[in-house]
């Protein structure tokens, strides 16, 4: 060992750690295969008992689309939920957080790369759900254009996850609470973000304020997109909902950045960092 | 406290093992589930999820139809998925407390070692969480009667229509959930995830949301096999007995519901005892009893 | 830029603010380290040795950027741990005994590959040094092991891969051999001297409890108890200080009932002494002035009715450092029957 180690420094380094903490989660998703079954049916029965209530209800065959899209979406929420908001509070009962705060690069690289590791996994339960539900319930979509559909979601994911990142700090603050505040978000933002409805249903006012979770933005402007023959289903045109998602994008990601940096501190100065340790 | 202890003392108790392990899973459930010491806890688990979900329903019948709320098609949706929480927390609250028990408190092997009758103290535990969620039950029906116009009123209720099948109802799903609970001892790695996966699968094939009968013809049978499915259309035909215009199991009428359920009750108790020995016997064969999946 | 040591701090000071429900009486802080003042050379192996709750821990967690100090300085490498944060993490490591850090569904090589990517290396680079350094540490045949499935002693190992991994300046090892059986203690030892050999002028600090592993490893070492710093020199020095001293170690049985006003202390010539209570016997661990105070000693135990198991005259260990300076035995402050 006698060469020195070359380290890289900047934005070399931030990709870096980026991936490093990607992996697990990518190599996790096949590695951990049986999970995967589990995670999708899941979603799967849900999605399914709502396509039914539709049915029963008598609603036009797209209704039963948007159940879909509403059961695929959920990896996403649950995967902030749980693999990104609980995920620094885990990472430190197990020893983890200290080495990611220990190494040089920002703790924000370690978390982005949880948010990409996330995405991977999340999108194979989502297309998992969309593809068996759709052959199931014999689901059309009518796409108005693709590359839209790639940027709203690609856009929607980073506000999403920004999201995420701030859950995780504020989390980790909160320590066992955490638990039943993830709880608390679940079914609650399943109704005010629409994600088995269009949001308009609820109104202007719940529609606005629901627009905080980037999801009910996103899925809205989605909808508009899978299903364009459907007149009158979205809550705002969907270029006015891609900029808003680019803002909120922008200012949720700031917020990620600032909040990791004050628990750092808050976490230095009161050595809640290293709590769990002898 | 002291009216338990005083229960404990009583010779009925003292002579039988059975009925105290029951008490004791029944008390030791209920101090465990009913841990509201953190009002988050209790909004969370028992108002704002369970109303969240209902109103996922109710809004999206919204969007369907103008003015839907009210309709006997709605009251059988809006009773459905309330109820079914009942119905969930018994059939799958046995495995839960099965992998608690193991992997959560870590007390697996001091209750096994204990002088206790397992089945009872498991069953006890089950039914703490089915009383327990009648709390939250009766939270979300008088709410739909306020804001959603659900036509439940006080005096039109079959209450014995509805103790009745509720008992026979306790007694085959708490069954059902011993089976289940019996199947987790028997898996590690999955046993988090087999609550909420047959959870998610029994809410489906039960038709508490929507009829059976919109069920692919090859799903029907398993949906007729569950208890829940009777249990169900009773409550909502005693929550509502007039009109009887929109029910899930149209072509059966009360009584016949009523016997297959009592019918059921017998069955799946007859059969959780005998897959509970046997499933204890393969557990301690292997091993598994105090297995920790260290997740 | 190189900075004439290692580590430096001057009158460091860590106060936790004890949070949550307490009785009325209860203290609402508690001092871990009460004005620390070191300077550790660079190159070698210094050792922190102390109990548990000593603040060895603390001070480490302050060195290595996890902890602020509630007052006082400390510089690694010349930097301030306050606020050279970035530039520090660059230089440094630190693996801890009992660590179930990395992800469990990952492989040994993998996990490794991970931690050294956190750290900036290239990809060639930190593929050529973990095969090194697993056929060093004599985990090669594990590489692709997923690490759930590793033993308490081949997990450790793994972290002390992790940590040198990253090829740091300064090192911090908090109690690296906790929970290790022996001959795993023994490789992690060994392998430490050999990385220490090949590069000398790397610095490691090393805290610990087990005074044979201080002993063995150290260049130098300090004593710290209770957030304070008694003493600091060679291990050789400091059990010179004893030296002088003739040290015996007596088993009795029964250890009798002590007539009053006579006890052992007062006997001429004691002038320390450890007592442990084993189950079948009880261990006298005494300091005389020399031998000729022994007779005294026998005549004392004789007179109380105690039955002498054993006798034996050793030579000073670090044990009898700490017990000159802190007044009692260092396993039993740690609460570790000896």
């Amino acid at each position: 060992m006698s060469t020195r180690a070359r380290k890289a420094t900047g934005i070399t380094l931030f990709w870096r750690i980026l991936w490093a903490r990607a992996y697990p989660r990518i190599v996790g998703a096949w590695r951990e295969k049986d999970w995967l079954f589990f995670e999708t049916v899941v979603p799967l029965g849900t999605t399914a008992g709502f396509v039914f209530v539709y049915r029963a209800a008598g609603a036009p065959p797209e209704f039963a689309g948007f159940a879909v899209l509403g059961g695929a979406m959920t990896a996403f929420w649950l995967n902030v939920l749980w693999a990104m908001g609980s995920q620094l509070y885990w990472d430190k009962d197990g020893g983890n957080l200290e080495l990611y705060v220990l190494s040089p690069g920002p703790l924000m690289a370690i978390l982005v790369g949880m948010a990409v590791g996330g995405i991977f996994m999340a999108s194979v339960r989502a297309v998992t759900v969309i593809v068996v539900a759709s052959l199931l319930f014999n689901i059309s979509y009518q796409v108005s254009s693709l590359p839209l559909l790639i940027l709203v979601f690609l856009v929607t994911m980073a506000a999403l996850y920004g999201l995420g990142m701030i859950f995780a700090s504020v989390f980790l603050a909160s320590g066992r609470e955490a638990w039943h505040l993830a709880n608390l978000l679940q079914e609650p933002i399943y109704l005010v973000s629409g994600f088995y409805f269009p949001v308009s249903a609820l109104g202007f006012w719940v529609a606005t304020f629901a627009s905080v979770i980037p999801l009910t933005l996103g899925m809205d402007a989605i909808r508009q997109i899978i299903f364009s023959t459907q007149s009158n289903i979205g809550f705002l045109p969907v270029e006015t909902e891609l900029i808003l998602l680019c803002f909120l994008a922008v200012i949720l990601l700031a917020l990620a950045w600032y909040s990791l940096r004050k628990l750092e501190e808050i976490g230095r100065r009161d050595g809640r960092l290293i709590e769990r340790r002898r | 406290m002291a009216m338990m202890s005083r229960i404990f003392a009583s010779p009925a108790v003292r002579r039988s093992p059975a009925l105290r392990s029951l008490l004791s899973g029944l008390w030791l459930g209920w101090q465990i589930e009913t841990n509201w010491a953190n009002p988050i806890v209790f909004i969370t688990y028992f108002i704002a999820r369970p109303v969240a979900s209902l109103t996922i329903l109710v809004v999206m019948y919204s969007v369907i139809a103008q003015d839907i709320l009210g309709t006997p098609f709605f009251a059988y949706v809006y009773l459905g998925g309330a109820l079914y929480l009942l119905a969930g927390q018994i059939v799958v609250g046995v495995s839960w407390v099965v992998i608690e028990d193991r992997e959560h408190y870590r007390v697996a092997k001091q209750i096994y070692t204990a002088p206790v009758n397992s089945y009872a103290y498991l069953l006890g535990r089950g039914i703490a969480r089915f009383a327990v969620s009648v709390l939250s039950v009766s939270i979300t029906i008088p709410l739909g009667v306020l804001v959603f116009r659900l036509p439940v009123t006080w005096s039109a209720i079959d209450f014995p229509l509805l103790i009745v099948s509720t008992l026979l109802g306790l007694i085959a799903m708490a069954a059902l959930g011993v089976i289940i609970g019996s199947y987790t001892y028997q898996i590690t790695r999955q046993a988090f995830s087999v609550g909420d996966t047959l959870n998610g699968v029994f809410y489906l094939l039960t038709g508490a949301v929507f009829p059976i009968e919109l069920l692919p013809e090859v799903l029907r049978p398993l949906g007729y096999l569950l208890p829940s499915t009777y249990w169900l259309e009773l409550a909502r035909r005693a929550l509502i007995p007039q009109p009887v215009a929109f029910q899930a199991i149209s072509s059966l009428n009360t009584e016949t519901l009523l016997a297959i359920l009592a019918g059921m009750a017998v069955v799946f108790a007859v059969l959780s005892v005998v897959v509970f020995i046997w499933s204890m016997r393969l557990a301690k064969e292997r091993g598994v009893l105090d297995v920790e999946t260290n997740y | 830029m190189t900075a004439n040591y290692a580590i430096e701090t001057y009158d460091l000071k860590r106060i936790y603010k004890i949070r949550g429900p307490k009785r009325k009486d209860d203290p609402a802080e508690r001092v871990a380290l009460g004005g620390v003042s070191l300077q550790v050379a660079r190159g070698g192996l210094f050792g922190l040795l102390g109990p548990n709750g000593a603040g060895k821990t603390t001070l480490i967690k302050i060195l290595s950027t996890l902890l602020l100090p509630s007052s006082g300085r400390a510089l690694v490498d010349g930097l301030d741990v306050t606020k050279d944060v970035t530039e520090i993490r660059r230089r440094i490591s630190m693996v801890s005994g009992g660590e179930t850090s990395g992800f469990g569904l990952l492989t040994v090589e993998e996990n490794l590959w991970m931690f050294a990517r956190f750290y900036g290396l290239e990809n060639a680079d930190a593929k050529r040094r973990i095969d090194e350094m697993l056929e060093v540490v004599g985990i090669a045949d594990r590489r692709r092991t997923k690490i759930a499935d590793l033993s308490t002693g081949l997990r450790q190992k793994m972290n002390f891969i992790r940590g040198f991994i990253s090829d740091p300046d300064i090192i911090f090892l908090d109690e690296p051999t906790l929970g290790l059986d022996v001959t795993a203690a023994r490789d992690v030892r060994e392998f430490v001297k050999r990385w220490l050999r090949q590069n000398p002028d790397r610095t490691i600090l090393l805290t610990t409890h087990y005074m044979a592993e201080a002993d063995e490893l150290c260049d130098r070492l300090a004593i710290i108890d209770s957030g304070k710093l008694l003493v600091e020199d060679t291990p050789a020095g400091l059990k010179k200080r004893v030296q002088d001293e003739a040290m015996f170690v007596l088993k009795v049985a029964p250890l009798g009932k002590p007539v009053e006003g006579d006890r052992i202390e007062d006997v001429p010539g004691v002038q320390r002494l450890a007592v442990t209570d084993h189950d079948a016997h009880v261990e006298l661990t005494m300091a005389l002035t020399g031998e000729d105070a022994l007779p005294g000693v026998l005549a004392h135990l004789s007179r109380r009715g105690a039955g002498l198991v054993s006798l034996e005259k050793r030579e000073p260990t670090l044990e009898d450092v700490f017990i000159q300076l802190v007044g009692r035995r260092l396993t039993e402050a740690a609460g570790v029957e000896a």
